[in-house]
């Protein structure tokens, strides 16, 4: 008796409330983290542009717990988002609540992080880098610095992460495309982590010494390893082009002193507008692609001035 | 007795009953029955590794490793899928959970390490298991509709873990109250001696309780793999924090020999609640933790300063 008193009161505080805020947009945004060099940026970013555009969101920070983030999915739902969008940190654990999200009509984007193909029919679209871009224009750049030949080592991240087969696939397809005569020494993983990538290069300075006419690392973070490797072991030596990718405050010191060749930026600002003004024209029902990527920019000592480093 | 103790003994009632209060003060449309729906399932999966950890706080043990079982339990029933079909593998996932249980209760009983120890250890090799079992990637399940499937709502209310989830706990309530083994497990807890002298065997009840907790965190495990399709060796990493407050906002007493299953309903509820009102007001996930942790001060400091008349085991906390 006294529960369905309480439904109805329920019901009636849900309808009240549903009343209250059925006007501006509100988006749901489960992002990777909230105190995170690349991530906060690209949040700040996204929270920015969102109030330019009259839209609300709802930032639910998942701290690089998928787990949590899949139960975030929920609350978007259960909180009657206009739109979801997602920064995935799994290929594959966030699909049901997708398929919730579609079952309830709410379109929802991935931000980022790439999924796996089986999500591609719960998302509308997805935004973010294109890794294997970011090979081919590496490949372009280390082209440009040792006029189209020499040879060159490969410092790459994690084996089997998606980003490092993107980077490394489209370094190596994009130098037979356009016929280089670059020759790839070898190619070493260190992880993305700057104290490996220092005992690698070690390793490949001892093997290689002068043979090395240049270096292809995954990362900036990477490539600040081998730099520190070749002042250790050969003080007073010109150093090789270098070519990273990331675009960090540190890349372009060295890039400025003549330490490394160029860095590739992939902005977490961008990162973050172009996800929401994407989901705005999702709630307005204009069409939008299913894969829309960040610009990237090329950073050389010719325009390192003009360039803001990502982060 | 005094309107402060009564306030005392229903802490968790009241700081839930505060929650909900304030939240829907505050957040447009929370009270509804699908925020209640979701603030179960959210609780899920702490709730039954709760449940577990409820029985091993009362008889004065810990398991800091159910977080690495969750883990290893979901990798088992995602591994074995494609081998010998997904419900013997989840079958094999749950018995995995048990055997985690097993070794940490073998370690405690058998080898008397203390269990804060021995299950820190157990968590880093278990832990360790998962990634090694995996190359540290996750690893997809075969069928993708199963976890659309399981994470259906039924009577607007229930998912299947919640439902779990609540069955388990007020079968571990009956347990804990109407039956002898169960008060023999406050025996244990409270003086393991003069349970012992009292014709009890302690090592046995602590042993089965470690099984009991490592099947419950491998069934929440492979409930977590089953509606994710997913088995992660990072599934799991930040749980033991959230089943520890949960289990002790509940009224269960660390130092052992206090405690009620229905404190721990409470205690999830109340954890659930704070989680899913901060989230819907987009509060950062690190002031939600300062939040959790100065409620479960609070409650603590509350226990330990007014002292609700003399040890009700059952009744402590009981969320009515």
């Amino acid at each position: 008796m006294t529960k369905t008193k309480t439904g109805m009161i329920i019901s009636a505080l849900a309808l009240l409330a549903s009343v209250g805020w059925a006007q501006a947009k509100t988006v749901c945004y489960v992002t990777a983290a909230d105190a995170h060099a690349y991530a906060t940026p690209a949040n700040e970013a996204l929270e920015a542009r969102a109030k330019e555009l009259g839209i609300e969101v709802i930032t639910l920070s998942q701290n690089f717990d998928v787990q949590t983030g899949t139960e975030q999915l929920n609350t978007c739902i259960a909180r009657k988002a206009d739109g979801i969008i997602l920064w995935p940190l799994d290929p594959q654990a966030y699909i049901p609540g997708l398929a919730r999200a579609q079952q309830a009509e709410i379109p929802a984007i991935l931000i980022n992080s790439p999924m796996d193909e089986q999500a591609d029919r719960f998302i509308v679209s997805f935004t973010g880098p294109d890794v294997y871009e970011e090979g081919e224009m590496a490949a372009d750049s280390l082209n440009d610095a040792l006029d189209g030949e020499g040879a060159v080592v490969v410092i790459a991240g994690q084996a089997g992460n998606g980003t490092t087969i993107g980077r490394v696939g489209g370094f190596v397809d994009r130098l037979t495309e356009v016929g280089s005569k670059i020759e790839v020494l070898d190619t070493v993983n260190a992880d993305f982590d700057q104290q490996k990538a220092l005992v690698v290069s070690r390793d490949l300075i001892t093997r290689f010494g002068d043979g090395i006419d240049g270096v292809y690392a995954n990362d900036d973070t990477m490539a600040r390893g081998f730099i520190d490797a070749w002042k250790e072991a050969k003080p007073g030596e010109p150093m090789p082009p270098i070519v990273g990718i990331n675009g960090q405050k540190d890349a372009f010191v060295s890039i400025k002193s003549g330490e490394m060749y160029s860095t590739i930026v992939q902005s977490p600002v961008e990162d973050g507008k172009l996800a929401i003004e994407t989901m705005a024209e999702i709630l307005d029902g204009k069409e939008v692609d299913a894969r829309l990527p960040i610009p990237l920019t090329v950073v050389t000592k010719a325009n390192v001035d003009s360039v803001e480093p990502a982060f | 007795m005094t309107m402060l103790a009564r306030l005392v003994r229903y802490r968790v009632t009241v700081i839930l009953g505060l929650t909900l209060l304030v939240a829907s003060l505050t957040v447009p449309g929370f009270l509804s029955i699908s925020t209640l729906s979701l603030g179960l399932d959210r609780g899920a999966t702490i709730g039954i590794i709760a449940t577990g950890m409820t029985v091993l706080l009362i008889a004065r043990q810990i398991d800091l490793s159910v977080g690495s079982t969750f883990a290893l339990a979901g990798i088992t029933a995602v591994m074995l899928q494609p081998a010998i079909g997904i419900w013997p593998a989840a079958l094999a996932g749950v018995l995995a959970g048990a055997a985690a249980g097993a070794i940490n209760g073998l370690l405690s009983v058998v080898f008397k390490v203390n269990a804060l120890v021995a299950t820190l250890a157990t968590m880093l090799i278990f832990r360790s298991i998962a990634h090694w079992l995996t190359d540290s990637q996750p690893v997809p399940g075969t069928d993708i509709m199963l976890s659309v499937a399981l994470s259906k709502i039924y009577l607007e209310i229930f998912t299947l873990r919640s439902a779990l989830f609540v069955g388990a706990i007020l079968l571990l309530h009956v347990w804990l109250t109407r039956t002898v083994a169960g008060r023999n497990l406050f025996a244990v807890g409270s003086n393991a001696d003069a349970a012992e002298a009292s014709g009890i065997a302690p090592g046995r009840t602590v042993f089965l309780a470690f099984v009991f907790a490592g099947a419950l965190a491998g069934v929440a495990g492979v409930l977590q793999s089953l509606t994710t399709n997913t088995g992660s060796p990072v599934f799991g990493a930040e749980l033991i924090v959230t089943v520890i407050a949960a289990v002790v906002v509940g009224g269960t007493r660390i130092e052992g020999g206090r405690g009620s299953a229905l404190g721990t309903l409470g205690g999830v509820l109340t954890i659930a609640a704070l989680t899913t009102a901060m989230e819907f007001q987009s509060v950062p996930a690190y002031i939600q933790q300062v939040v959790s942790g100065l409620i479960l001060i609070l409650l603590v400091v509350l226990d330990r300063t007014v002292r609700p008349g003399p040890r009700t085991h059952a009744a402590a906390g009981a969320s009515g």
